[in-house]
């Protein structure tokens, strides 16, 4: 089978076992409903104060449902020593790392697709700049976390406290992506700045990341 | 585990024991003349930042806060880089020499508790001074907000050795540092662009600024003494975690044995 | 502060003071930590491990 054909097979079984139960989706979409809330209360923002922050408490939002999702991306694995299955497996390890992170993005993309409209809705939002660059910057933007998240995800498997160190370890190599995604939403709902440089930079971080992620999983994997 | 494998690994025990004893030999009195000679650095660069370096005008007696802060920022620059490179070793010896991976591993974890030391003396100092000097104890400009995001990174780097479980830390750890080494210029350029678009009030000066002849002196001393400094503290770390491997290692050379007693 | 009468008793002498004495705290206090985990460990491996005949029945 070739490499693309592996990863689709992960991809695939990724899929259905999540259809199965739909246990992270939910918990994903009820989370981010309750982070836009949550802020709504602590700012309640006027309209034109709400395009300022807006960008940012979507991805603090997505940020913290991502994270509730990525802490259990690999108990499926680890249930019946599948993981071992794995290892032993002549596929490449790398073809298992990105068929389970391209499962996390559809993830996560369905729940952007959820929480667009509510945060339209509860912001009174509509982009003062140019609305079709969100189709860009929120694939960029959720690739950044969700690559470093599996792979972080992964790294905690066998940790003590393995819930508490992922964000430990994912919020601070993110904060260069975090920043960049804030600033593109920003800029894109207010119309002040140019998003140029900012979506300049969520590609350079997700090809030096994915790159390295790749390059890095089959260590992680045999890391005993 | 079979008597070869016994055999394989305590003469590969002996071998790096034997190397530990030949070493400390050279090292305890080079260390302590090393010592020596670095304290006296630094309690001179210390009389001159404070005694004999000209009062700066607007900040006052404060701005000698600066012979400490800067070269202590400059430093804290320098030992991530060893951590990526001794985690590369790393993960390159892992397999192939392992005794050799140990020892880039200790070099790892040292120098990484280094930069966390040396960058939160950078913060707490460069706060301090902040605060005299031009009133508010931070701001997110883009040299302190950069120096937090190391400091972060660093931090999880010793979190996760922390947390992960015995047997995997080493690995984990060599491959988190990869991510962070690769990180820090993004981080870096990341945050200049954010202070170009959304200027924000700006500690001044510093390394910015070109420093007053007359101020040249004082600074020097200070960055040889406190590099002569880092450099000792690293080692002596270093020293320790051998030690601590040597530890780990006669333990678990000692429940082989005692497995070895059952199956008799 | 103690040291006031060197620089005056005002915000930016205290603050100096402070500092160069949190330099010299965080250093130290890391070296001593050093220093005291190196004594425990020092207790740790002075069990050491026979190689001939203490592990063998005779």
């Amino acid at each position: 089978m070739s490499y693309v054909g592996h990863v689709m097979t992960h991809l695939r079984k990724d899929l259905q076992l999540e259809w199965r139960s739909r246990d992270s989706v939910n918990g994903m979409l009820f989370f981010s409903l309750l982070v836009v809330v949550v802020f709504s209360l602590a700012f309640d923002p006027t309209a034109s104060m709400s395009r300022q922050i807006a960008g940012g408490i979507l991805w603090v939002a997505l940020l913290f449902a991502s994270i509730t999702a990525l802490n259990q991306a690999w108990t499926r694995e680890q249930r019946n020593r599948v993981l071992d299955a794995q290892r032993m497996s002549p596929a490449p390890p790398s073809a298992l790392f990105l068929g389970k992170a391209l499962a996390n993005l559809l993830f996560v993309a369905i729940v952007e697709a959820v929480l667009a409209p509510l945060f339209i809705v509860f912001y009174n939002l509509h982009a003062l700049g140019q609305g079709w660059l969100f189709a860009v910057v929120m694939p960029l933007g959720t690739w950044a976390l969700v690559c470093n998240g599996t792979f972080f995800a992964a790294l905690g498997l066998r940790t003590r406290n393995r819930e508490l160190l992922l964000p430990l370890i994912l919020f601070p190599i993110s904060i260069p992506a975090l920043l960049g995604m804030m600033q593109a939403t920003t800029a894109i709902l207010t119309g002040e700045f140019d998003p140029g440089v900012w979506i300049k930079l969520l590609v350079a971080y997700n090809i030096a990341f994915t790159t390295v992620c790749l390059l890095l999983f089959e260590t992680v994997l045999s890391a005993e | 585990m079979t008597p070869v494998t016994i055999l394989l690994v305590q003469s590969a025990y002996v071998r790096g024991k034997i190397e530990i004893v030949q070493r400390s030999r050279i090292l305890g009195p080079l260390g302590i003349v090393w010592l020596g000679i670095t304290l006296g650095v630094i309690a001179y660069a210390t009389k001159l930042a404070l005694f004999v370096a000209p009062t700066e005008a607007t900040m006052g007696n404060v701005q000698r806060i600066f012979y400490y802060h800067v070269p202590t920022s400059m430093l804290s620059l320098l030992f991530p880089y060893v951590n990526f490179a001794a985690s590369l070793c790393y993960l390159y010896w892992r397999r192939r020499d392992p005794l050799k991976a140990l020892t880039a591993d200790a070099v790892a974890i040292s120098s990484a508790e280094v930069t966390v030391v040396y960058s939160t003396i950078c913060l707490a100092t460069g706060m301090l001074w902040g605060r005299a000097a031009w009133g508010i104890w931070w701001t997110w400009d883009a040299r302190l907000t950069s120096m937090l995001l190391l400091w972060l990174l660093y931090v999880s780097y010793l979190m996760l050795r922390k947390l992960s479980s015995t047997g995997q830390t080493h690995t984990l750890a060599a491959v988190l540092s990869v991510f962070a080494a690769i990180d820090v210029p993004i981080v870096y350029m990341s945050i200049q662009w954010w202070r170009t678009q959304h200027p924000a009030p700006v500690f001044g000066g510093g390394a910015d600024s070109g420093i007053d002849p007359s101020m040249k002196p004082a600074f020097w001393m200070n960055v040889l003494g406190w590099a002569m400094w880092g450099i000792f503290i690293m080692i002596l770390r270093y020293a320790l975690e051998r030690r601590r491997q040597e530890s780990e290692q006669e333990a678990a050379l000692q429940a082989i044995e005692a497995s070895l007693e059952i199956a008799k | 502060m103690k040291l006031a009468w060197m620089f005056g008793s005002s915000l930016g002498a205290h603050h100096l003071l402070w500092a160069y004495l949190a330099v010299w705290l965080i250093q130290g206090g890391y070296a001593v930590w050093i220093g005291s985990q190196w004594m425990r460990s020092k207790k740790d491996s002075r069990a050491g491990v026979g190689f001939d005949s203490e592990t063998e029945d005779s």
